[in-house]
């Protein structure tokens, strides 16, 4: 984990790669199963989510030396409760459908436990510029594991990728396409086996790359 | 009251500041918000009644329901907005209807919650079948190939619910609203 | 009000869109606390309890001086809606501590059951999204229905939460792939169970 050592590029990658919220963390599950039934949600869920935890840890690393220790996690839970509104009245005036598809899960954004773990354990005690490098690592690291996740989905699910069909017509025609990805088992059925993946991988990597 | 100060002054600092910013947010952006809402709608309207130029809000029997007359006063078609229970929740749509009530011009599915792939295919090309539809009669929901002659629809495969709930708001809406439209033209 | 309104939306939160399985809420803690029937059944009981005193309570704020005040200062009842969010996750973080220090003092009894997972309910998306529903929903605007969904959808996830740990309690005598061990087979087995609550669609309409 690269929390105070290495480069601010470093911390940027560990949020992408070795230290994923969503796949190697387990962080910010409820939004992860729920709006990757398509690619677009996805995409647009980890847009809002990478705004919020920018602004979150942005703000914590400013005030890091006013901050008492005692009303940290009420100044936190403030900061992201109304970068979320403003996220939710951003997307509601120029996203409006997408914003309707995900319905409460853009205000459960305040609630999702990757930003308030990164305020706490990056953005409390590091300088702005490690805490920004931070929290762009993380939020990108977030949207890439939901739009891995919305692909599966939605290719098995729709035959389809943004909305594009990609898959032979006769698949969804004759009914071939499996409803169960977009329906709420599929996200559980996927993530189950991505994170197996992932898993497999890593403890590859650590043996020395070999299976 | 000094250490109470001195512990949560930025909290309420950052209370004042942040409710301004929220404040702030709002009225910049609640016009658009709101016309999104309305332009729903409006889209909606467009299209279950072709071809007029203004319209009205008139309010029958608890609905809302549009009058759409053409430039020179007269009523090309009638749109009600109507809600009522879907699968997993409400379903709210626009159904058109002639100038005497007695036809069904257009259906549209606004707001819907009904399950992706399956149930939510009410919003696309299937309720199109609802167009040219008798309005003086309840519409039968089947199972497979429909005969428009006998006010039939065909159901979604998978979502033969969904289809329902959207009949019956239908029929309601033709049961209770049709035949008071001719009076009001 | 009736009886029959009040058993559909019950019916319709606690098992046919059940909070965990078909709405994605409280997803952390179902996989975090979920490996003994004891300490699931224990956070179950604590989440309703909590969800059901937020709901109730985020309820009378929004119909009470949110409406109120937005209303006699703005001329609008809605004009105050950018502050639900950042009130409603106050409310629940205070609605946590309060019942934390209520149980601590009358019930030790009870606070030492499950006084453990009271700070973790503060970041349960189940209770937030439960209070956002109850704020959406048509059917939720009277106060006993805002109750009744609080309530089911609490007993909803209390019943996922103990299926999923009884079922990992076997799990554990099981040979799973190395890979998937802990969160993988969690989830695959969640998905499982996900299915099986999907035949439940239709009841209480």
């Amino acid at each position: 984990m690269a929390d105070g050592n290495g480069s601010n590029f470093d911390q940027f990658a560990a949020g992408v790669f070795s230290n994923n919220p969503v796949l190697v963390q387990l962080l910010g599950m409820c939004p992860t199963l729920a709006v990757t039934n398509s690619v677009e949600n996805a995409l647009v869920m980890g847009a809002a989510v990478t705004f919020v935890v920018v602004m979150s840890n942005l703000i914590t690393s400013l005030l890091r030396n006013l901050i008492q220790p005692h009303v940290r996690i009420l100044i936190f839970t403030l900061t992201i409760a109304t970068f979320v509104t403003i996220a939710d009245m951003a997307l509601r005036a120029y996203m409006f459908d997408v914003s309707k598809k995900l319905g409460a899960f853009v205000p459960l954004i305040i609630v999702n436990c990757i930003i308030i773990c990164r305020a706490e354990v990056v953005a409390i005690k590091c300088s702005v510029s490690r805490s920004l490098a931070d929290a762009f690592g993380m939020g990108l690291g977030f949207t890439m594991a939901l739009t891995i996740l919305g692909i599966v989905r939605e290719i098995l699910g729709a035959g389809t990728l943004l909305k594009q069909p990609v898959l032979p017509a006769a698949f969804v025609e004759n009914g071939h396409n499996w409803v169960i990805m977009i329906l709420p088992p599929g996200a559980f059925l996927t993530l189950g086996v991505v994170v197996g993946v992932v898993n497999h991988l890593r403890s590859r990597k650590a043996t020395g790359g070999v299976a | 009251m000094r250490k109470f100060v001195a512990e949560s002054w930025l909290v309420l600092v950052l209370g004042v500041v942040f409710a301004c910013l929220l404040a702030g947010t709002q009225t910049q952006l609640s016009a658009k918000i709101q016309a999104n809402q309305a332009k729903a709608l409006e889209n909606a309207i467009a299209e279950v009644v072709p071809g007029f130029d203004e319209k009205e809000q008139l309010e029958i029997d608890g609905n809302r329901v549009f009058k759409c007359v053409d430039g020179s006063g007269q009523v090309v078609g009638w749109a009600v907005d109507a809600t009522g229970s879907g699968f997993i929740d409400k379903i709210r749509l626009v159904v058109g209807l002639s100038p005497d009530g007695a036809t069904i011009t257009g259906l549209k599915v606004i707001e819907d919650l009904e399950t992706p792939g399956l149930g939510n295919k009410i919003e696309g090309e299937w309720a199109d079948q609802y167009e040219t539809l008798d309005a003086t009669r309840p519409i039968v929901r089947v199972k497979g190939e429909r005969h428009a002659a006998d006010n039939e629809i065909s159901a979604i495969t998978g979502a033969t619910y969904s289809s329902d709930y959207v009949t019956d708001i239908v029929n309601d809406v033709t049961r209770r609203i049709g035949p008071k439209l001719a009076e009001q033209q | 009000m009736n009886l029959g309104e009040l058993a559909a939306i019950f019916i319709g939160v606690a098992l046919v869109n059940n909070l965990v399985l078909s709405g994605f809420l409280g997803i952390c803690p179902f996989l975090g606390v979920s490996r003994k029937v004891d300490m699931a059944f224990g956070m179950g009981c604590a989440v309703t309890f909590v969800i059901t005193v937020s709901g109730v309570v985020t309820w009378a704020i929004v119909h009470g001086p949110l409406n109120w005040v937005g209303n006699a200062v703005f001329g609008d009842p809605n004009s105050l809606a950018f502050l639900k969010y950042v009130t409603f996750i106050m409310v629940i973080a205070s609605m946590v501590q309060l019942v934390e220090m209520y149980l601590k003092k009358f019930f030790p009894s009870l606070y030492t059951a499950f006084g453990v997972f009271l700070p973790l309910i503060t970041t349960n998306c189940a209770i937030l999204g439960a209070c956002l529903y109850i704020d959406m929903k048509e059917e939720t605007q009277h106060l006993l229905n805002a109750a009744v969904y609080a309530f089911g959808g609490g007993l909803g996830f209390t019943m996922a939460i103990t299926i999923m740990a009884g079922i990992r309690e076997h799990i554990r005598f099981s040979d799973v792939p190395k890979p998937l061990r802990g969160a993988g087979i969690t989830l695959l087995v969640a998905g499982m169970l996900a299915m099986a609550f999907t035949g439940f669609t239709g009841i209480g309409k």
